[in-house]
């Protein structure tokens, strides 16, 4: 689960000062240098090779000057990549840690153990625990990476003499990992029936501030962080969210509302924060959060602590929504059927900037979604849809699927090859008597 | 004449029903989904295109009239195309047709046309379309059909020229032209400058940009240019700074074309600007702006020669920093930090961990000594006053037993510790000679030598008009004793670097090929022939070097000294690019001793800070050689080192290259030899001058804790050039940490000390980088001092490490000030307030961006820190120099008006 093992200690040539030459016939040998142990140092570490992050490249705007300079720095990395080839050539870097990882494997042996690190001592010592349970003061080898250690994670244990001899690392969340949309859905824009200028407004929300950033600059304007989709039940919120993650490149995290509910307090916040910081990474990146409503209520007095805990999800969401940390490249879409219930701070502009309202389709719409689903359906000669297109009811999208899906099951349950007129016309009194199930008919009439 | 015309429409009619069966087919599903309006315009449309096949001409114009009205009004969202365009769409075959056949009659109707078809080639992936029914279209105003239009046409005009150019070099392109005169003045006054340059520049012809630049838009239209030019091929480069060099000039912006005619390091433009620069305060500005690059001028005689006595007076004194010395010092008291300070408070050692360097007792005091002299004077250069060397003079006279501290130091020792007299006063010429001057008459001639090396490193940067320096000197320089010499020799390249003196060369050229003297003796005197030429190639001292060179034994060329004679020619050429080619391959004929090592040296100061990609490739290459070296062969390798610094220099031009080379470096130091890690230090140390990036911070600093002595040494030292001058509280941190670490290492005891001392250089006043004004110069002169350390360094322990140590103050010519300071018309310093923060990189953005961000706002005299930049914060005062740097005169601003206090 997301767990690797991890190498010995940093790349060759990497943090030298672990190094020693070993012939260096001295009286006096400089001591080992400072450690270098914790998250912290790791970070500034990873951070420390130069060639962590290519340089970000100015103007945004489509010139010139752009031009020239990217092609400087890609002739940089031409050179680079040239050189490293020539040295690999030379001599393989693959063969050189082949050497030295079986080396390590001898020295860690089989079979190993796993334990838990308490506490650090210091450079070469530390208790950990074991998995049945007693602690232990042990040594930590020489090539386990120090700067990966850090109370609390996991670590490889000699089966014998309980020393640490490697690190197991878990980087992200599971429960994140899985929120990313590893398939594209199949549903595209083409699927959906009208909503036209919801199109064009999600895609310029969303979309083309992560391919064309420079029109943004160009006009001298911020893009929008994210959009709301409301609109009564069945209008294709999701269905549109799902045709952007089609339709896009960038990495997509979905996530429902009460998957953010979590049994154990704080647990919800973290979620929230690993969500985000896992987005941040995978940049360019689109959250999409579902029935946003589950957390995202007004606030009020809340007594009991479910709920209090509930609200303080939300206060994470708003603040990595709009906090302190900026983000760049991650652009949020939430979805809800009951936008007059949320708290206001959470759709203020400069949070989510866009509202786009989803409603229920017109007769143009409606005929669009009827060609969609029936597209695919042996129809007979005698089937027009104009009658429903044009009938009073308020039908939704995903009514009309339900008409259409329930039209077919009919001619299935017939056995006929064909769904015919009675058929649809059958269907549609169904779906719309089980939608309006409960309501006396009649009443306010 | 009607027998064609009746049978064209037919043509046409069946071309566009087939477009239109072809259409319908596909579209039909679509039908319904079009609004009324959407419906509507559709077949009004379709009824133009209809029309258009009409004989009657009339109602063609009318026809194409209305279709041309409809596409100009029609506005969509930038994601799709405008609905009219759309439904013209399918019949664009038509409407080529229509345009084939129409006959040469209707020739208005004909270009309308043309117009239509190529404004809808926009909407399509065609080759040159757009471009062709344009070059036969109507000639109206192009601005009509709207940006987009035009940028697409230009990106067409771009590649038609290409590709016409690809066939024959001397095709035929006014056509083109034509266009793109139409083009670029509807850029210019359109607020999209950038998009002009590029459009000329594609075309080769920047020269049309001239016209069309005014008051409005040169501001912009230059910062593009001057920008592109750090990554332009080698001719373009030139081009564009010549053109904007032209446009300054005509916009009568001295200040900014100076600063071009500096970069173009051309001496006649220089010489023009500055006469042409009639206001005298202006030319006072300019006169702090040609001190601070370290350029010599003269106001005798020939074209820059001032005519009023008084003012030429003034000018000489800015122009040869006189008051240099007292603009520091108002800095220092503004700032209170006038106080001298001592090694001590440098170390720190209260806040040492652990072990404490035990002061004398754990290292030889020699060393620590001399550690205490260099900090000592580093950490007060320019103040004139410290607690060793200057107080020291009254009370040695009062109890005979104290002794003075230069007579603490031993042997060589005695050298750098009179020398560090000169650093104490450095710039104050007046001041400071007097206090030298006692220590000529010294028996010690270890003494003797270091008071010479002082009055030469007083006077750098800053020229007399009594000249004292090369008149106190220059008797020495055939002196007996060898140390005397060599510290005569230095100190006469320090005190008159750059300036191109004719008696220096006279002086120091027989020494350079004197073949009798010691090789260091001849070293000596051709870096310091470099220092005093740089980047002229003058070709005698050349001829000298490279004789030098020849003649001298190979036991000779393999010593450190040698790597200095190939310097000194790498500094003569320094930035020259081709003009050292010839020299470059007389380098190749040498012996092999230093042949590779003078090529690489002599190519990598030929090409500093120009960025150019080609030779950073080469240089790249042979730092990936493995060769196999052992004690007696070990010069077969030594050119490694230089060309790891070469590939720094090269880079540091602009952030871009200097971050890119940073990742290049990584990666030498994951596969190099140990001879390449070595200068991986150095060459870091060189990208970031008095730079202390927090990545390369700890990339050094992990560096410093390496296995191979070497490298960590150099790390060291690296770390401390880094922040040179910066009072950087985290380097001072880890330097303490690595006093410490290394407290019986008595090398790197002693670089340690000094990086300490760098790093609070001039009690943090002060910088090395030699790139200044912006980052947009790089003075020759400051280059070539850092340089003369960081060459030395690939031998650190001969040179630096060991006797040579007094080399360190060749930084004494890349010493400058990081200050901003207001002064009025009379030169006296106005203290004003302004706003100091973080630059921010405007090139090519929209509207008018601030320049500055996280600002705070501070009363002039300030400091500025690398990548900061000032602007002023009131209105009452207009600067004469639009970068707020150095020295800056101010004068009222006619139009303020002062804000009611009272309400």
């Amino acid at each position: 689960m997301g767990q690797n093992q991890s190498g010995q200690g940093g790349p060759p040539g990497g943090p030298g000062g672990e190094k020693k030459d070993q012939e260096k016939k001295k009286k006096y040998e400089p001591p080992a240098p400072p450690p270098r142990v914790g998250k912290k140092q790791k970070k500034r570490d990873t951070a420390a090779s130069l060639g962590a992050k290519l340089p970000t490249v100015y103007p945004t705007a489509k010139c010139k000057l752009r031009l020239l300079k990217l092609e400087r720095v890609k002739d940089y990395l031409l050179m680079e990549e040239e050189f490293v080839q020539n040295q690999e050539q030379l001599k393989p870097q693959e063969e050189r840690n082949e050497e030295d990882r079986s080396k390590v494997d001898d020295i860690r042996g089989t079979p190993l153990s796993v334990g838990s690190l308490e506490e650090i001592i210091d450079e070469n010592h530390a208790i950990v625990s074991s998995s049945v349970g007693p602690e232990y003061y042990v040594c930590i080898l020489s090539f386990v990476d120090k700067t990966q250690l850090e109370p609390g994670c996991s670590v490889l244990l000699h089966y014998k003499s309980m020393s640490v001899v490697g690190i197991l690392s878990d980087e992200t969340d599971p429960m994140v990992s899985v929120m990313k949309v590893e398939k594209a859905p199949l549903e595209s824009y083409a699927d959906v029936g009208g909503l036209e200028p919801q199109i064009q407004e999600i895609k310029e929300a969303v979309e083309l501030p992560l391919t064309h950033p420079e029109l943004y600059e160009d006009i001298g304007i911020k893009p929008p962080k994210g959009v709301i989709l409301y609109g009564e039940p069945g209008t294709g919120k999701t269905l549109l969210a799902k045709a952007v993650a089609n339709s896009t490149s960038a990495t997509f995290l979905r996530v429902v509302g009460s998957e953010l509910i979590q049994k154990y307090l704080g647990d919800g916040p973290k979620l929230v924060r690993e969500l985000f910081r896992v987005a941040d990474e995978l940049a360019p990146s689109i959250v999409f959060i579902d029935e946003i409503d589950a957390i995202g209520t007004k606030r009020y007095d809340a007594h009991s602590g479910g709920e209090r805990e509930i609200q303080r999800t939300m206060l994470e969401l708003l603040n990595q929504l709009d906090g302190f940390d900026s983000m760049s490249d991650v652009k949020v879409i939430m979805a809800t059927n009951r936008i007059e219930s949320l708290d206001p701070a959470l759709i203020r502009p400069g949070r989510i900037d866009r509202k786009i309202e989803f409603p229920l389709p017109d007769a143009k719409t409606k005929r669009r979604i009827f060609g969609i689903h029936t597209g695919r359906m042996t129809l007979a000669e005698d089937v027009n849809l104009e009658e429903f297109v044009m009938a009073k009811d308020e039908l939704s999208g995903a009514d009309i699927k339900a008409v259409c899906t329930e039209a077919g099951l009919l001619a299935l349950r017939e056995r006929r090859m064909r769904v015919t007129q009675v058929d649809f016309r059958k269907a549609k009194e169904k779906v719309l008597y089980k939608k309006k199930e409960g309501v006396p008919e009649g009443l306010y009439m | 004449m009607v027998a064609p015309s009746d049978k064209k429409p037919e043509e046409v009619k069946e071309a566009k029903k087939d477009a239109k069966d072809a259409k319908g087919k596909k579209d039909e599903p679509k039908e319904p989904e079009l609004s009324e309006e959407e419906l509507a315009l559709k077949t009004n449309l379709e009824l133009m295109v209809e029309r258009l096949s009409e004989p009657d001409a009339g109602v063609v114009k009318l026809a194409l009239t209305s279709m041309i009205s409809e596409i100009r009004s029609a506005t969509a969202s930038m994601t799709s195309v405008p609905k009219p365009l759309k439904f013209l769409r399918p019949h664009f075959d038509a409407l080529k047709a229509r345009h084939e056949t129409m006959s040469a009659s209707q020739a208005e109707n004909r270009a309308l046309l043309a117009d239509v078809i190529s404004i809808l080639a926009t909407t399509k992936e065609l080759s040159r379309e757009v471009l062709k029914y344009r070059l036969v279209g109507s000639t109206t105003e192009l601005g009509i059909w709207g940006h987009e239009y035009i940028r697409h046409l230009s990106g067409e005009i771009a590649e038609e020229f290409r590709v016409r150019r690809d066939a024959d070099p001397a095709a035929n392109v006014d056509d083109l032209m034509a266009l793109v005169r139409q083009i670029v003045p509807y850029h210019m006054t359109h607020n999209a400058e950038p998009e002009a340059v590029d459009l000329l520049l594609e075309v080769e012809s920047l020269d049309l940009l001239e016209a069309h630049v005014d008051d409005k838009n040169y501001g912009r239209t230059c910062l593009y240019l001057t920008s592109c030019c750090a990554y332009l091929p080698e001719p373009d480069d030139a081009a564009v700074l010549r053109l904007s060099y032209r446009i300054y000039t005509a916009q009568h912006k001295w200040h900014d074309a100076l600063r071009v005619a500096l970069r173009l390091n051309s001496r006649e433009d220089v010489e023009a600007t500055f006469a042409a620069c009639a206001e005298p305060l202006q030319k006072k500005q300019l006169g702090y702006l040609l001190a601070r690059h370290g350029f010599a001028i003269n106001l005798e005689e020939g074209p820059a020669a001032v005519e009023d006595d008084t003012l030429r007076e003034s000018l000489r004194e800015i122009i040869s920093n006189s008051k240099l010395s007292e603009h520091f010092l108002a800095l220092a008291r503004d700032l209170d930090v006038v106080e001298a300070k001592t090694p001590e408070d440098v170390y720190k050692t209260h806040l040492t961990e652990g072990r404490a360097p035990a002061g004398a007792a754990a290292v030889d005091s020699a060393r620590a000594n001399l550690a205490a002299t260099f900090v000592n004077a580093f950490v007060n250069a320019g103040f004139g006053q410290d607690k060793l060397v200057t107080v020291g003079t009254a009370e040695a006279g009062a109890s005979a037993e104290s002794v003075h501290w230069i007579f603490k130091n031993k042997d060589h020792g005695k050298i750098s510790a009179t020398a560090s007299l000169g650093l104490v006063t450095l710039w104050d010429v007046e001041g400071g000679l007097p206090q030298i001057d006692k220590y000529l008459y010294s028996t010690d001639p270890y003494v003797v030598a270091g008071a010479l090396l002082a009055i030469g490193v007083v006077n750098s940067c800053v020229q007399n008009e009594n000249d004292p320096a090369f008149a106190l000197i220059s008797d020495y320089v055939s002196n007996s004793d060898l140390n005397i010499r060599t510290g005569a020799i230095l100190g006469l390249g320090l005190a008159y670097a750059g300036t191109g003196r004719e008696e220096v060369c006279e002086l120091l050229t027989p020494l350079v090929v004197d073949s009798e003297a010691p090789v260091e003796v001849s070293a000596f005197a051709a870096l310091s022939l470099g220092l005093v030429f740089n980047s002229t190639g003058r070709e005698d001292v050349v001829m000298s070097i490279l004789q030098a060179l020849m003649t001298r034994s190979d036991v000779e060329l393999s010593t450190p000294y040698a790597k200095l004679l190939s310097l000194a020619l790498g500094l003569l050429f320094l930035g020259r690019q081709e003009l050292a080619e010839a020299t470059v391959e007389v380098a190749r004929t040498l012996s092999d001793r230093i042949s590779a090592f003078a090529v690489a040296t002599l190519d990598s100061c030929a090409y500093a800070g120009t960025g150019n990609v080609l030779k950073v490739q080469g240089l790249l290459a042979q730092c990936g050689e493995h060769i196999t070296a052992d004690e007696a062969s070990a010069h077969k390798n030594a050119h490694q080192g230089a060309a790891v610094l070469g590939i720094a220099l090269i880079a540091m031009a602009e952030p871009l290259g200097a971050q890119m080379a940073g990742r290049g470096l990584e990666h030498l130091l994951q596969y190099g030899d140990a001879n390449v890690r070595r200068a991986v230090p150095l060459a870091l140390a060189l990208l970031h001058c008095s730079n202390p990036d927090m990545l390369v911070m700890d990339t050094l600093s992990r560096l410093s804790h390496d296995g191979d002595s070497e490298v960590a040494n150099n790390a060291i030292l690296g770390l401390g050039l880094l922040g040179a001058g910066t009072n950087n509280a985290r380097l001072a941190g880890l330097l303490r940490g690595l006093a410490s670490y290394y407290y019986k290492e008595p090398t790197a005891l002693f670089l340690v000390r000094i990086s300490q001392g760098l790093v609070h250089m001039g009690k943090g006043l002060m910088t090395l980088n030699p790139y200044h004004t912006d980052r947009q110069l790089c003075s020759g002169v400051a280059l070539a001092g850092v340089l003369s350390v960081l060459v030395p360094c690939l031998d650190l322990k001969a040179t630096i490490g060991g006797k040579h140590h007094y080399l360190l103050y060749a930084l004494a010519a890349a010493m400058k000030p990081r200050m901003l300071l207001t002064l009025d018309a009379e030169g006296q310093p106005l203290p004003v307030p302004c706003r100091v923060g973080t630059a921010v990189d405007t090139v090519a953005q929209a509207g008018r961006p601030k320049t500055i961000t996280g600002f705070q706002t501070h009363t002039t005299p300030v400091l500025l820190g690398v990548g900061e930049r000032a602007e002023l914060a009131t209105e009452e005062w207009l600067p004469l120099s639009p970068i707020l740097e150095g020295q800056v005169i101010l004068t009222k601003n006619p139009d303020y008006v002062a804000m009611d206090e009272g309400k």
